[in-house]
């Protein structure tokens, strides 16, 4: 132990504290050091902090009294201060009414309803789909936000104390409206902490998280509990946003953003920690003003400030502890009748999509206005992109959907092997370097494996995410790896067997066989032992050791594979894109779209990675639809649908978490001849649904469906035995 | 499986009105109108004399030549008991003969049909988190289209607009292209930030099949191989050199008049701060130059720091705090008008005596809602290169562009699109007149455009040489806020631009090399 740091840490936290004297002598504009300008960048970067530290309270007291880590946080924030905008800006209410409008009756009630139609429907589900529903709220309602104001009027929120008085600092001052926001958002942090430790409604909120029936049982009455969280949570969501909008302006991306600094605040504090979460927020505000003030990171690094966050988040997260192997419980979804596809059955349904897409894409069937056979270049370009972001998506099903390790960051390996193909293959388009991009690829998701083999579910979730941020920021930007080009095509066609896939429908089908030989070898590998390990360790690491699987080592595979297809499939994305705009190419929401999409679809199949290709169906019957005329109301419908559908198909992952592709396979399979077994497992469920009633078991006293599960458990009744949703649920 | 019956009914359900859905609403509001060929209105004598002009002699002196618009505009010029109905009214004493009616009217290229001619207008409009974002640009072409339209149309045809989103999307781009190669006759008006590849708009074929690309009357150009697309004509005038690798040395030219003239007469020592939107390189390399252009003309540059769309406003203190401890007079940015917004609070949040201080930036201030900020922004300096939206009366198509427009103060990107109209306007109309409505072709449109030396858009802009693809328009107004509102400084005449070879300097260095961080 140094100064009550573990051996690492101490020496994680050292590295750091030199790499940042290194990178501070290397950058260091020459600015002259005066007392005054270190005074006011001091409190700048206070006041920053203390907003970064709302957002953070929120996302705490949230995750501390319901489990719920709320990526929705910074939309609700977005949310309420463009409502602020619309009844104090747009409509001339007083700044006092618009704000306890919105922060004390709005923010409440959409908490609450959030809790009652969604939250509470996702307390046995798992980490995965808690994560994913949460970002479908946050896309959802940055949809809404950009459907109600669109962005070609020019907004801006006034500041709540206003700026012009203040405290004299000598020649600078200090506005009143930061020293209030400071003081407030530090004594929101400290009520917070109050109401969690010294309140009756603050146990109980903590309570119900560690052990929900038994705190009923004790009287709290969990749904109270969990809604006043919400409604906590968004009104601290609210409060933030009406607080930061000046600062940033009306832009729903640039204030959403926001939130992943709230997030590496939050994970300073270990997620429960609110003083070290303040802490966190003031610490990365001071840091990002300071370095503003004195550095200067060049044209290459020129984000560098911006990766301030994820950067401290990743160096959080890797310096926790490793996660304790959980023992003494049962797995929420062990496979116990998982059916291995045969690999024959595989062949066959990878040999049917290659023939479909040769079908629909030269045209031979006629589906009339849906005939993709008829479509034009465009169509085809947006098909090409589909498939190449589907291929990205395929290579989360081993990652995500058999080992359990949640990875937001596939757009960033995906960008890095269209980075390692650009530097192999030059202006040559030579695809035989393609497999040697999986293999120089497989490296990096190593290497992200190994501190994520320590970390567990949600912190291995923000890892991923502050990794793929600080690549967007730091590395993607830097000029020698995406080198922005006069003339021409950045990743030319590519060239293969002879042919040169300079046409799209050619590309197309090349596309498309790439996606059916990796379907195919992910079929073959589920069978495998590799295949067996992950799923066992997604499903008790500690059952795992037990057995000898080498759980390190496994992940680390996985992850290399993960990482090796990812890779490949950058290659084809960035060819179809012709120019990757270093920038805007890999934006965090674009990854999330893509992991949102394939979690919807079943992250577990592996052809759920073609769900994809509904986005440019739909956006290609709107085009098809708008050229052929007065089909308004369609075009509109399908406007909508394209806007919100991905967000709505996740929110569906509520009542299928296991995704739309299973469920959708689970009403096929029964019609296959030979699938005697999916018609038995039918048979075995309709036979469960004839459960007795609680009734029928002589029991008068009117027991909820949650405590009757909890004596259930408690009686050391197996949950095979007892609906996991509980005997109201499996009513229903 | 039953919770995706929603999902399953709803694609049975469009699919089935889709397909019920096969009719059209062809109407015949295609039929031409008499014609009177547009343009040959007030605008065509001043084409006419703008085209007389030679460029060189034009820009060649070096005393100030402020051009008067209304003598440019000879016999169209303005007055103000001007009169739509005075504008190109036959002489009764001639028997009319329509050139329409004297040729059968061809489908002559792609996009043409005897009844019409299609336009395609790409824009940034529907990105999920910036809805609306370049919806000018549509509805300036829109505007466009209406007016010529509703003067007889465009070669005996009338005009259609097809609108495609390019969403801030790459793909969307290259689709917007690829439409407009299979459906359209020329691109006009786009405005999309990222046209990363235009080879499918250079390839396009022709109806022969001859692989010519589409014409493209865009109004920005941001990425380099957008400017450099020999069939892309930006009505904003890009800058930079072409043919260009997209590294190394470029050669770039930059608008200095405004500056110049402030120098010369509020404050001969300028010095202070340039702020630079370093989000994207093609942002950083077009701005650099701007920098380096000042600081030739004498302007002391004490730090030129980086500003991203995530800059926080109190992150602009730091910039204050520069300012204050070299004691500038001069703050320059070349980002967007949040920008300004930003710092001029920030300097009143931290005291600074913002009256000391020239505050100054491109036309993207020149905006309604940079007014609204109120008294933040009094006193700060735009400047632009085409008379003020409010000067209607000095030019007949500012008066056309705001009537059509159906606002006083419309957004910058609806008066680019219009320029980029106009400017393929009077290149169809310079074909007919050589080779009749039948004579137009892709081919015939992009060797006339790569003829014209001198565009004004009737002498609404400054005058510019779209013969090649690096020449900046010579021309500024300098605008200030003053009590609310955008007022003329330089020139006081109204109609007038302070156009001149002086107020531009081209220098060649590597743009994105030069810039700090």
């Amino acid at each position: 132990m140094i100064l009550g740091l573990r051996l690492p840490v101490a020496l994680a936290a050292l590295a750091a504290a030199v790499a940042a004297v290194v990178i501070a002598v290397f950058n260091w504009k020459g600015a002259p050091v005066t007392g005054q300008t270190f005074l006011v960048t001091t409190y700048i970067g206070l006041f920053l902090g203390a907003l970064w530290a709302m957002y953070a309270t929120g996302l705490v007291v949230v995750y501390t009294t319901t489990g719920v880590f709320n990526f929705a946080q910074g939309a609700i924030g977005v949310f309420a201060a463009f409502l602020y905008w619309e009844l104090h800006v747009n409509r001339g209410w007083h700044s006092v009414l618009a704000l306890v409008v919105v922060v004390g009756m709005f923010a409440p009630t959409l908490g609450v309803l959030l809790d009652i139609v969604i939250m509470r429907r996702l307390r046995t589900a798992s980490l995965v789909v808690q994560l994913m529903v949460t970002v479908a709220i946050m896309v959802l309602l940055l949809s809404v936000v950009g459907d109600i104001w669109e962005a070609d009027t020019a907004r801006r929120v006034p500041y709540l104390f206003g700026i012009e008085n203040g405290i004299d600092l000598g020649p600078s001052q200090l506005p009143w409206h930061r020293l209030i926001v400071f003081l407030v958002a530090v004594a929101i942090a400290v009520a917070m902490r109050y109401l969690l430790r010294r309140t009756r409604i603050g146990t109980a909120m903590r309570a119900v998280v560690d052990n929900r029936e038994l705190a009923a049982l004790n009287g709290a009455r969990p749904n109270v509990v969990s809604s006043t969280s919400w409604a906590l949570g968004s009104m601290l969501g609210a409060l933030g946003g009406i607080l930061i909008a000046p600062e940033l302006g009306l832009d729903p991306a640039t204030l959403n953003n926001v939130v992943i600094i709230a997030f590496a605040a939050a994970a300073f504090g270990a997620l429960r920690n609110l003083p070290m979460a303040v802490v966190g927020a003031m610490l990365i505000g001071l840091l990002r003003a300071h370095t503003g003030a004195w550095l200067d990171f060049g044209p290459d690094y020129r984000f560098a400030h911006l990766a301030i966050a994820p950067l401290l988040l990743l160096f959080v997260v890797i310096a926790l502890p490793q996660a304790r192997l959980e023992v003494g419980r049962l797995a929420h979804n062990l496979r116990r009748h998982e059916r291995f596809t045969k690999w024959w059955e595989g062949l066959i349904g990878c040999g049917v999509i290659i023939l479909v897409a040769v079908a629909l894409s030269g045209g031979w069937l006629d589906f009339g206005v849906w005939d993709p056979g008829a479509w034009g270049s465009r169509e085809l370009n947006s098909a090409n992109e589909a498939m190449a972001l589907a291929l990205i998506g395929l290579s989360l099903v081993p990652l995500i959907g058999w080992a359990g390790q949640i990875n937001f960051a596939p757009l960033a390996f995906a960008g890095f092997g269209a980075f390692v193909y650009l530097k192999l293959a030059g202006d040559t388009g030579n695809g035989y370097w393609i497999p040697l991009v999986g293999l120089l690829c497989a490296p990096l998701g190593a290497l992200v494996a190994l501190p994520a083999a320590r970390l567990r579910g949600l912190y291995l979730a923000l890892m991923t995410m502050a990794f793929a941020q600080a690549m967007s920021l730091i590395f993607f930007p830097h000029s020698w790896v995406l080198p922005t080009i006069g003339v021409g095509r950045q990743f030319p066609h590519i060239e293969m067997f002879g042919v040169t896939f300079d046409d799209r429908r050619g590309f197309f089908l090349l596309i498309v066989s790439v996606f059916a030989v990796f379907v195919f070898g992910l079929v073959l590998l589920r069978r495998s032992r590799y295949g067996r390990r992950w799923m066992a360790v997604n499903d008790s690491q500690a059952a795992s050791a037990t057995l000898g699987i080498p759980v390190v080592w496994t992940k680390v595979v996985v992850y290399a594979l993960s990482a090796a297809m990812a890779g490949i499939a950058g290659v084809f994305w960035a060819t179809v894109s012709g120019n990757v705009d270093s920038v805007q190419g890999f934006d965090l929401l674009i990854g999330f779209n893509i992991v949102l999409l394939v979690a919807a679809a079943g992250v577990s199949i592996p052809v759920a990675g073609i769900f994809l290709i509904f986005i440019p169906l739909f956006t290609g019957l709107g085009h098809r639809l708008e050229d052929t005329g007065n089909v308004d109301f369609l075009v509109t419908l399908l406007d909508i649908t394209t806007t919100y559908g991905p967000g709505m198909l996740v929110l569906g992952m509520v009542f299928n978490p296991r995704g739309a592709i299973f469920e959708m396979g689970r009403g096929f399979s029964p019609m296959l001849p030979w699938r005697g077994d999916a018609r038995a497992e039918i048979a075995a469920e309709n036979a469960q649904k004839r459960e007795p009633e609680i009734g029928e078991l002589g029991i008068e006293r009117p027991f909820t469906p949650e405590e009757v599960v909890a004596l259930d458990r408690r009686l050391g009744i197996l949950d095979d035995v007892v609906p996991k949703e509980g005997y109201g649920a499996a009513r229903s | 499986m039953k919770h995706f019956r929603w999902l399953i009914c709803l694609l049975a359900v469009l699919a089935l009105v889709a397909a019920a859905c096969g009719g059209n609403d062809d109407d015949d509001s295609g039929a031409p109108a008499p014609v009177e060929a547009p343009g040959e209105s007030a605008g065509d004598d001043m084409d006419e004399d703008m085209d007389d002009e030679d460029m060189d002699e034009d820009m060649g002196d070096d005393i100030e030549d402020d051009i008067d618009m209304d003598e440019d505009m000879g016999d169209g010029a303005m007055d103000d008991d001007m009169d739509d109905s005075d504008v190109g009214q036959a002489d009764p004493e001639e028997p009319e003969v329509d050139p329409c009616e004297a040729v059968d009217l061809e489908a002559t290229e792609v996009g043409i049909t005897s009844d019409t001619i299609t336009v395609l207008v790409m824009a940034d409009v529907g990105s999920p988190l910036s809805p609306g974002l370049f919806q000018g640009s549509m509805d300036g072409i829109n505007a466009w289209a209406d007016h010529v339209n509703a003067e007889g149309g465009l070669a005996c045809r009338q005009v259609e607009v097809v609108e495609h989103d390019s969403a801030i999307n790459p793909t969307e781009t290259t689709n917007g292209f690829l439409v407009a190669c299979e459906s359209a006759f020329a691109l006009v008006g786009t405005t999309a930030l990222f046209a990363l590849d235009t080879v499918d708009l250079q390839t396009c074929p022709d109806a022969e099949g001859n692989e010519i690309g589409v014409p493209d009357f865009t109004y920005i150009a941001t990425e380099p191989p957008h400017q450099c697309s020999v069939v892309t004509f930006a009505t904003s005038r890009p800058n930079s050199e072409c043919p260009y690798s997209g590294s190394g040395p470029r050669t770039v030219q930059s608008q200095v008049g405004h500056v110049q003239w402030i120098m010369d007469n509020i404050n001969s020592d300028l010095r202070g701060l340039f702020l630079v939107p370093s989000d994207l390189p093609s942002t950083i390399t077009s701005v650099m130059p701007q920098v380096r252009a000042m600081e030739s003309a004498g302007v002391e540059f004490h730090s030129v720091p980086g500003i991203s769309g995530f800059t926080t406003q109190s992150e602009f203190g730091a910039f204050i705090q520069i300012m204050r401890d070299n004691n500038s007079n001069f703050a320059y940015t070349g980002s967007d008008d949040q920008s300004m917004l930003k710092w001029r609070s920030e300097a009143e949040a931290q005291g600074l005596d913002a009256d000391s201080i020239i505050w100054m930036c491109t036309l993207s201030c020149y905006t309604p809602g940079f007014l609204e900020a109120g008294d933040v922004v009094e006193g700060t300096y735009s400047w632009g290169w085409y008379l003020p939206f409010d000067e209607v009366e000095q030019n007949q198509e500012l008066a056309d562009f705001i009537e059509a427009i159906g606002t006083d103060f419309p957004p910058a990107w609806a008066a680019g699109a219009w320029a980029g109209g106009v400017l393929f306007e009077q290149i169809v109309n310079d074909i007919v007149a050589e080779s009749g409505p039948n004579g137009l072709t892709r081919q015939a449109v992009l060797d006339q455009a790569r003829s014209v030396t001198s565009f004004d858009v009737n002498g609404w802009w400054g005058p510019a040489d779209y013969s090649t693809t690096q020449n900046i328009i010579p021309c500024f107004v300098l605008l200030q806020v003053q009590d609310g509102a955008f007022v003329r400084v330089h020139p006081e005449e109204r109609g007038e631009l302070a156009c001149g070879a002086e107020n531009v300097v081209e220098s060649t260095r590597d743009w994105a090399a030069e810039f700090g961080g």
